[in-house]
């Protein structure tokens, strides 16, 4: 439909998901923030000829208000002071695009007193310059908060640094040994036309010491990580990958020194190729995971790090970790509540979606609980502190992440198991080539020909077989909208027997659909006239449904001019032919309206409309199943994985849910707690579960699980503590992510074993003291290009 | 013939070396930590974020 794309981007407007904003008396529509806030600053500054002189209109209450959240004293704990000027890093949330990006830096760069500012595209930080005399830290993010994005302070603590300079080191590590391989590749060269057409010794001597000159850094310095790696896999007694890599790579290492002085061949090349390779596939495997940030972080966040106290009849700004039980609070419309309590007076609207997941708004009374980090929507409310910032529902949640991230054992490596048998075999076969040629005296050194079977038992291309395939597999299948966090999880996804979902979000749409409308007289059409000429100015989710409903019946809406709001109840707008009411059965009941149906049985919100003291209708509005929910779970039945269903919900919704959809097994009113115990007793158990939800209570339950999988769309938390990303809100993209992983295991399988197929094949070449330098780079070169052209078989799945 | 072969070595080497250094340079001045960025800013032909007179001025007034 033409009149529902973006006014900026021209793209089409997701139903009910329109930004608003009028100009002249002339309605434009957008579809995000970052749309209406270029095209804000481009009319604003006079450069848009389409864009004519317009007023702004505030555009509701959407995010919180940051402007008075932070205050520079407190901002100035986040400064640092160089040759007088302040630098400030900051995290944005609400970046979705490349031009959101650049729609901050352009737009913090024209403020007086801003002289350097970097946004981040892949982690969203931003890093700013600035001069203290002309701009304070709170006028910058005030202005963020002003185009539409949530600003927050960001520490770079020790641990954050830490990481930092490791991700650094590894890609110096890696870009050192390529440097140095290269040149390496030189000398081998030389080395090996010489083995085919002669070399005189003088040259060969020449190309040997710089060939070992260049291959000691790789060894010692860019092989470090491996080398630590066996050292601590030798005190625990456990061989893993670690261990056969430093094997592979000192004792070729060591022969070829040895070689140097008593004279024979090198295997410099060998030891140096081994270990490039392997830091080339960690590098792979890295990049994937390093885009999550620290979600715990992000956790703790949501809750606003500055409350308003009452003292008497005042009220004072204070720092939420000092509030105390008993303490009262203001929390004004648009802010998040610092830390749990009750309400003492007013009643409001609560949207507790990043915390719960659920789309709609929460009515709240006096004598409620309200959470921390949820989103006060209509109404001033005075909030009495029930438990500290340190014990709120979000910092118990964030505690329960921490520990199920640090108790999660990491999934078990094929590579690291293989390693486990294949090392002490090697060693075996080595002290028996050792031992035999004592015994029988040959004119075989025993010690060469023992080093030998351990250079040629240890090929490069095991390096290569995991990270190719993971590389390619995520690759292909982030085309596809599933987002894998690295090997270990393509590994553990292959494996699952388990599937636990939440409801709301992830088996439902989570957002309303209009499911009938039941006009008491006249049509379906003047009903939804009417009632979306009252609900046209509402941010409510249902008002909004409403409305998208609306337009799309090419009905007329109204624009929220002259309605009056009562929260947790409905709406109400004066007009010539009496008073329109819209909301819910008791605010109609108030107004002392009746012959309402009664209650019907299905799970539906109603809303009702009356005109004067007329009842007009009713229009019933649910959270939609996933069209292809029911197909998902059937597809995961036929892998041969059982399923479940885990949901803060009542016991009986998520019954009917549950065999409306097949699921095996049902569990209700389950608090985030609940379900990470769910998950961990079903691990217990054996099974590897994998764990499907969207919100802050399904954290802990994703992080404890083998794969905790979360959908876009979902809230930022559940993204960073999941395994496994769904760009899609799509079951289906799922059940292929599923079948993806095993075919990967598969071929990592294969991987595995032509990587150590050839190099078997020389073994005995090795033992026996025949072994040319020729052969293991044949060995190498063929295994290696096995590994790569199985794992490209991945792309066309 | 071996001296000069010798002296190929070490310039490659040299040369090599300075590449390398600069490359450690790169990493260290945090070149490589956006990958991401750099293809959509190639793209940007606008002159660099500067103040840009009164109506900018006007817009970051605005509540």
């Amino acid at each position: 439909m033409s009149h529902d794309s973006c006014h900026h981007c021209r793209l089409p407007i997701p139903p009910a998901d329109a930004i608003i904003d009028r100009i002249d008396g002339v309605e434009l529509r957008f579809c995000c923030q970052g749309c209406l806030s270029v095209y804000r600053i481009i009319s604003g500054a006079g450069l848009g000829t389409y864009y004519q002189k317009r007023q702004l209109s505030p555009s509701g209450s959407q995010g919180g208000t940051i402007q008075d959240t932070y205050d520079d004293g407190y901002l100035s704990g986040f400064v640092l002071q160089r040759h007088g000027r302040g630098e400030l890093s900051f995290l944005i949330e609400g970046i979705r695009c490349a031009s959101c990006v650049w729609l901050v830096e352009r737009y913090l760069g024209s403020l007086a007193g801003v002289s350097e500012i970097r946004v981040n595209y892949g982690t969203h930080r931003g890093r700013i310059v600035f001069d203290p005399a002309a701009v304070t830290p709170s006028e910058i993010f005030a202005a963020v908060a002003r185009l539409g994005y949530t600003p927050r302070p960001f520490s770079y603590d020790a641990a954050r640094q830490a990481e930092e300079r490791e991700q650094r080191t590894t890609l110096i590590r890696f870009g050192t040994a390529c440097f140095l391989s290269m040149q390496l590749m030189g000398y081998s060269l030389a080395l090996y036309a010489g083995y085919f057409q002669g070399i005189d010794p003088a040259s060969r001597k020449l190309m040997q010491y710089f060939a070992a000159l260049v291959t000691t850094p790789v060894v010692f310095y860019s092989g470090w990580p491996f080398l630590g790696g066996a050292l601590r896999s030798l005190r625990n007694r456990t061989a893993n990958m670690d261990l056969l890599i430093a094997l592979g790579v000192l004792s070729a290492y060591g022969a070829s020194l040895f070689a140097l002085y008593g004279g024979g061949e090198v295997y410099f090349d060998t030891a140096a190729m081994i270990v490039t390779l392997i830091l080339a596939g960690r590098l792979f495997e890295g990049s994937a995971r390093r885009r999550a940030a620290s979600g715990v972080d992000r956790l703790l966040r949501l809750a606003p790090e500055i409350a308003h106290r009452e003292i008497g009849d005042k009220t004072e700004a204070v720092a939420t970790g000092s509030l105390k039980i008993g303490d009262i609070l203001l929390v004004r419309p648009g802010e998040r509540l610092p830390v749990d309590g009750t309400i003492l007076a007013g009643s409001t609207e609560i949207d507790e979606a990043a915390v719960s997941g659920e789309p709609l708004p929460v009515p709240r009374i006096a004598g409620e609980a309200v959470i921390a980090g949820t989103l006060n929507l209509t109404a001033s409310v005075r909030v009495q502190v029930t438990a500290p910032a340190a014990d709120s529902f979000v910092a118990r949640v964030a505690r329960l992440v921490e520990e199920a991230q640090s108790r999660r054992a990491p999934v078990q490596r094929l590579a690291d198991r293989v390693a486990a048998v294949f090392v002490p075999l090697v060693v075996l076969v080595a002290g028996a080539t050792f031992v035999y040629w004592i015994w029988t005296g040959g004119t075989v050194d025993p010690l060469l020909a023992a080093v030998a079977v351990l250079v040629i038992a240890c090929p490069c291309a095991l390096g290569l077989a995991t990270p190719t395939a993971v590389l390619v597999a995520t690759g292909a299948s982030a085309g596809r909208g599933i987002l894998f966090r690295g090997g270990d999880v393509l590994e553990g996804t292959a494996r699952l027997t388990l599937a636990a979902f939440d409801k709301t979000g992830t088996l439902t749409e989570g957002k309303p659909r209009i499911a009938a409308i039941r006009p008491s007289a006249g049509s379906e059409e003047d009903l939804l006239h009417l009632v979306a000429r009252a609900e046209g100015g509402s941010n409510h989710p249902l008002a909004r449904c409403i409305v998208a409903e609306a337009r799309r019946r090419g009905l007329e809406t109204g624009d929220g001019e002259g309605t009056r709001t009562l929260p947790g109840l409905g709406v109400e707008l004066g007009l010539e032919e009496g008073m329109l009411r819209v909301g819910s059965r008791r605010f109609l009941r108030q107004a002392g309206i009746g012959g309402m149906e009664p209650f019907s049985a299905e799970p539906l919100t109603e809303i009702h409309a009356a005109l004067g003291d007329r009842y007009l209708g009713s229009i019933l509005c649910e959270d939609t199943l996933r069209p292809e929910a029911a197909d998902a779970v059937a597809r995961f039945r036929r892998l041969g994985i059982g399923t479940a269903m885990l949901t803060g919900d009542t016991v009986e919704a998520a019954r009917r849910i549950g065999a409306q959809l097949g699921i095996d097994e049902v569990h209700g009113a389950l608090s985030p707690a609940d379900k990470a115990e769910w998950v961990k007793k079903a691990m217990a158990r054996g099974e590897r579960v994998l764990m499907v939800g969207d919100g802050i209570n399904d954290a802990p339950a994703l992080s404890e699980a083998d794969v905790g999988c979360a959908m876009a769309g979902g809230t930022d938390i559940a993204l960073e503590t999941s395994d496994l990303v769904l760009t899609r809100p799509d079951l289906m993209t799922l059940v292929t992510g599923i079948e993806v992983a095993r075919r990967t295991l598969d071929i990592i399988r294969q991987n595995l074993f032509w990587a150590f197929a050839y190099n078997i094949l020389a073994l005995p070449l090795a033992a026996s003291g025949e072994l040319a330098p020729i052969h293991a780079a044949a060995a190498m070169a063929a295994s290696s290009i096995c590994v790569v052209g199985n794992s490209l078989r991945l792309k066309n799945l | 013939m071996l001296s000069s072969t010798l002296i190929l070595i070490i310039l490659s080497l040299f040369l090599g070396t300075g590449v390398w250094l600069i490359f450690i340079w790169a990493v260290k001045k945090g070149e490589f930590d956006d990958i991401e960025g750099a293809k959509y800013r190639m793209l940007e032909d606008d002159p660099p974020p500067t103040r840009q007179g009164d109506d900018i001025d006007k817009q970051s007034r605005l509540p």
